[in-house]
């Protein structure tokens, strides 16, 4: 990975100055804390998107299966929380392994499908009561230990741990993209024989990416739970899990790997501070028409659209 | 016992009739565009409150709202349809995307202009009693029943009969050679649209009339619609409505045999039973998968 | 080291293949030819997994390749070309022979990459983007190139030298004979043109309507009268 300059500053300041500066106001840190994680989850729908070559409007799945998995685990079996997280991302593959014999429908039938598999996680997940409560939810969810005499349950702390995993995921997502596999699963896209007559094995190949896309989702579903400390089905497998991530991802232009990132703070800052203000209900409205306006003016997304017009300028002197 | 599985046979069936409309529509844009439509769900929810406004702000029975349905439904689904031609690069993919916003808009509007109460008819004409020898059901079901036949009739005879009904099919198969005919793939799509639309109305109003809706109801509706085509498999009027009335018939068997709030589950597990065991639904056409 | 024993591809009504036997020997060099629509290429896919013959056995040294799917086939040894190149957009022509080699043998030997990029004389623009700025030849080579990188026994080349012009024509035809000897690998090539798969091959079939109606060396088969009437039905013309 290319230490540069920026990727340091970035770092610096996410890390350093962020905790330094904004603190203190704890209305800051839950707006910033939300917005990465939309952006852990508009990265693992971006990286199946790109790698997978899969849309899928079913990600509130891995979320919510993540969040329940951690939230039982660490309440009814006393695991604790930073492995309850880890656990949240296998329960998430786990939910994904039983979508993989979808893979090989076509992709509007794919991206319906996996919604109809969101909308089976929900109900079992009310209905279950048993284990989950039911639509009673579970409450007083644990936050973040203390560990090392760092109390990661604060704001700061559970920012540094949404940082750090986001982080990581964004390293893994590069890592795979420039490995053999990587340029395969985008090889794929153009032509599935063009691979497979050179002995890749596409199927297998895609699965890993869903199964990958559940982890990074379900990991980011169960640290919401401990920070929320408060779970129930239609807030855990709500639409807003998909909408959010897919206008950013797509804002932000979902072919990079900071585009989703970028895009999930932008639109989700916008959403909290302006919109929600004039449009209390239905707020997500704003969100519909700025995917539809995306889709139709540049699908490559708003960075997409500031590179062309740079390139534009480029040719032009 | 066999008296409840009867009854909730019958029901079912009953319900299947607006089922297959819905999926019809979903089918009819797919089958022209290659589109699969995620709004559709919520065209259906529309026409669905319409007819509650009718009923609550005029008095009047929710057959009256069909017009206003119709004209409104169509409106909206030929303005998709301008927003989905919109779309150039890779168009299977992000037309999906496109009509998935345009759901949530449909939805958030719904949301904010009829809000988040559950509604259904209160109608007694609607809600009362229609027998037929043992088994029971509501007048609404039966009425609305009759109307999906008569509108899936139709509309089997427009594809065959029709010049639109056979445009589509040709474009649906081979959109350059139906050019080459002398077909404007861009109108005929359009009208692919209309017609779902004014399916999509009928189904809303009949679903008013019998069931209840929240403004998350379409993502669901549409959710069915998809587990229908699938049953049914590529290219059969007769097969959606066989397939509309399984899922008919197995969500009403569940709430029967088992509880109502598994009513979803019976859906999805149909689902996923077709696509494990036979993967072409059960009267499709084999086709190459991608 | 082929076997194709009896091989009958039917699409519902349509008969592409109809009862096709054929061996190709480590080493050989055999031409498949036949009119537009003789069923060539679908007997190439037949092998290298595409599509499924109706009836008949698929043998590549003695292991019936039927059972396997494409990618694993690749992986036994069957290399193949396409008619219309199949490159891999987005990637670097030398990404696209790594990724080949990759899968198609499970490690990587950057070495060989270069021996072949030389080979095919696609050195020049190994770091170009596969799906721009390659000429036609240039991206029937890198089809080539892909299939050997995955170190195949047996090569299915699917009219690789279709729509070049003559000296393309010419430069192609001196690396698929330097291939054959250079990189001992079988070789099963679909060609149009005559003098090119009588230069070349040392063994000739000819399908016509899915079925075989020839086979033998190409003296032999093109002064066969069935074969010159399935071509023109009239007299053979040298292109």
């Amino acid at each position: 990975m290319k230490l540069n300059k920026l990727l340091i500053a970035t770092l610096v300041a996410t890390y350093l100055v962020v905790p330094f500066a904004l603190g203190g106001n704890s209305y800051v840190m839950s707006l910033v804390i939300a917005s990465l994680i939309i952006g852990g989850v508009a990265l693992s729908w971006a990286l199946l998107g790109n790698l997978g070559g899969m849309v899928s409007f079913g990600h509130a799945a891995f979320f919510g299966v993540g969040a329940y998995t951690s939230a039982v685990l660490t309440m009814q079996y006393n695991v604790p929380v930073f492995i309850g997280l880890m656990l949240g991302g296998v329960g998430a593959v786990l939910s994904a392994v039983l979508m993989l014999p979808v893979l090989r429908l076509r992709g509007p039938y794919f991206a319906l499908a996996i919604l109809a598999y969101a909308h089976i996680f929900r109900i079992v997940a009310t209905e279950w009561t048993s284990v989950t409560n039911g639509a009673g939810g579970i409450a007083r969810i644990p936050a973040l230990p203390t560990v090392f005499d760092y109390n990661f349950g604060s704001h700061t702390g559970n920012y540094l741990v949404i940082l750090t995993m986001v982080l990581l995921f964004a390293w893994a997502y590069d890592v795979i993209r420039r490995s053999p596999h990587g340029l395969a699963l985008r090889a794929m896209h153009d032509s599935e024989d063009a691979t497979r007559v050179v002995g890749v094995n596409n199927t297998l190949l895609k699965g890993l990416m869903l199964l990958v896309s559940a982890f990074m989702c379900g990991a980011v579903g169960a640290f919401n739970a401990h920070y929320i400390n408060f779970l129930e089905p239609d807030y855990a497998f709500s639409a807003v899990w998909v909408t959010i991530p897919i206008v950013a991802a797509i804002f932000g232009g979902y072919r990079t790997i900071t585009g989703p990132l970028i895009g999930a703070v932008v639109v989700y800052l916008v959403d909290q501070l302006f919109i929600k203000n004039f449009m209390p209900t239905g707020h997500q409205l704003v969100l519909g028409v700025v995917l539809v306006v995306m889709i139709i003016a540049s699908p490559d997304g708003l960075l997409g659209m500031i590179r062309r017009a740079l390139r534009k300028k480029h040719a032009a002197t | 016992m066999t008296d409840l599985i009867l009854q909730a046979v019958y029901s079912g069936l009953l319900q299947g009739g607006s089922y297959a409309l819905i999926a019809l529509g979903l089918a009819l844009v797919f089958g022209a565009m290659n589109v699969i439509n995620l709004a559709h769900g919520e065209l259906v929810l529309l026409a669905a409150y319409i007819a509650y406004t009718v009923e609550s702000q005029l008095g009047w029975n929710p057959l009256a709202a069909i017009p206003a349905a119709v004209i409104i439904v169509t409106i909206t689904s030929s303005l998709l349809y301008f927003l989905v031609s919109r779309v150039t690069v890779h168009r299977e993919i992000n037309s999906l995307t496109l009509t998935f916003g345009v759901g949530v808009i449909l939805t958030n509007l719904v949301l904010m202009i009829w809000s988040a109460d559950v509604r259904t008819t209160s109608s007694t004409w609607m809600q009362e009693a229609f027998i037929v020898g043992e088994l029971y059901s509501m007048r609404s079901e039966v009425l609305f029943f009759g109307v999906s036949l008569v509108l899936i009739v139709a509309l089997w005879w427009w594809l065959s009969r029709s010049w639109y009904g056979r445009a589509v099919r040709a474009v649906s198969s081979n959109r350059d050679a139906a050019k080459l005919m002398g077909i404007n793939p861009g109108r005929t799509e359009l009208v692919s649209f209309i017609v779902a639309g004014i399916l999509a109305a009928f189904a809303g109003v009949a679903l008013f009339s019998y069931g209840v809706v929240t403004p998350g109801y379409g993502s669901v509706l549409t959710v069915k619609a998809f587990i229908i085509t699938v049953l049914a498999g590529l290219g059969s009027i007769p097969g959606v409505l066989i397939g509309a009335i399984l899922l008919g018939v197995a969500e009403s068997l569940t709430i029967t045999l088992a509880s109502s709030a598994l009513q979803e589950l019976a859906g999805m597990g149909l689902f996923l039973v077709v696509l494990f065991v036979m993967p072409n639904g059960l009267f499709g056409v084999a086709r190459r998968r991608g | 080291m082929l076997q194709l024993e009896n091989v009958t591809v039917r699409f519902g009504g349509l008969t592409a293949v109809n009862d096709v036997t054929l061996a190709v020997g480590t080493g050989d060099l055999v031409g498949l030819v036949g009119a537009n629509g003789a069923g060539k290429t679908t007997l190439f896919n037949a092998i290298s997994g595409l599509v499924r013959p109706t009836t008949g056995r698929i043998l590549f040294n003695g292991a019936d390749v039927l059972k396997a799917p494409m990618y694993q086939r690749a992986r036994m040894g069957i290399g193949r070309t396409f008619q219309i190149p199949q490159p891999m957009h987005e990637l670097t022509v030398r990404q696209n022979l790594e990724v080949a080699q990759r899968f198609g043998t499970g490690s990587v030997d950057k070495r060989r990459i270069d021996e072949i990029l030389d080979f095919t004389n696609l050195a020049a623009k190994a770091g170009r983007d596969a799906s721009s700025g390659l000429a036609l030849t240039e991206l029937k080579a890198l089809e080539v190139a892909k299939a050997l990188s995955t170190n195949p026994k047996l090569l299915l080349l699917d009219e690789v030298l279709a729509g070049l012009e003559t000296s393309g024509k010419r430069n192609f035809m001196n690396m698929l004979k330097d291939l054959h000897a250079k990189f001992s690998v079988g070789i099963l090539i679909i060609e149009h043109d005559i003098d090119t798969i009588s230069n070349l091959c040392q063994r000739v079939a000819v399908l016509n309507f899915g079925g075989m109606i020839a086979e033998g060396t190409p003296a032999e088969v093109f002064n066969n009268p069935a074969v010159i009437k399935s071509y023109t039905g009239g007299e053979v013309d040298h292109a």
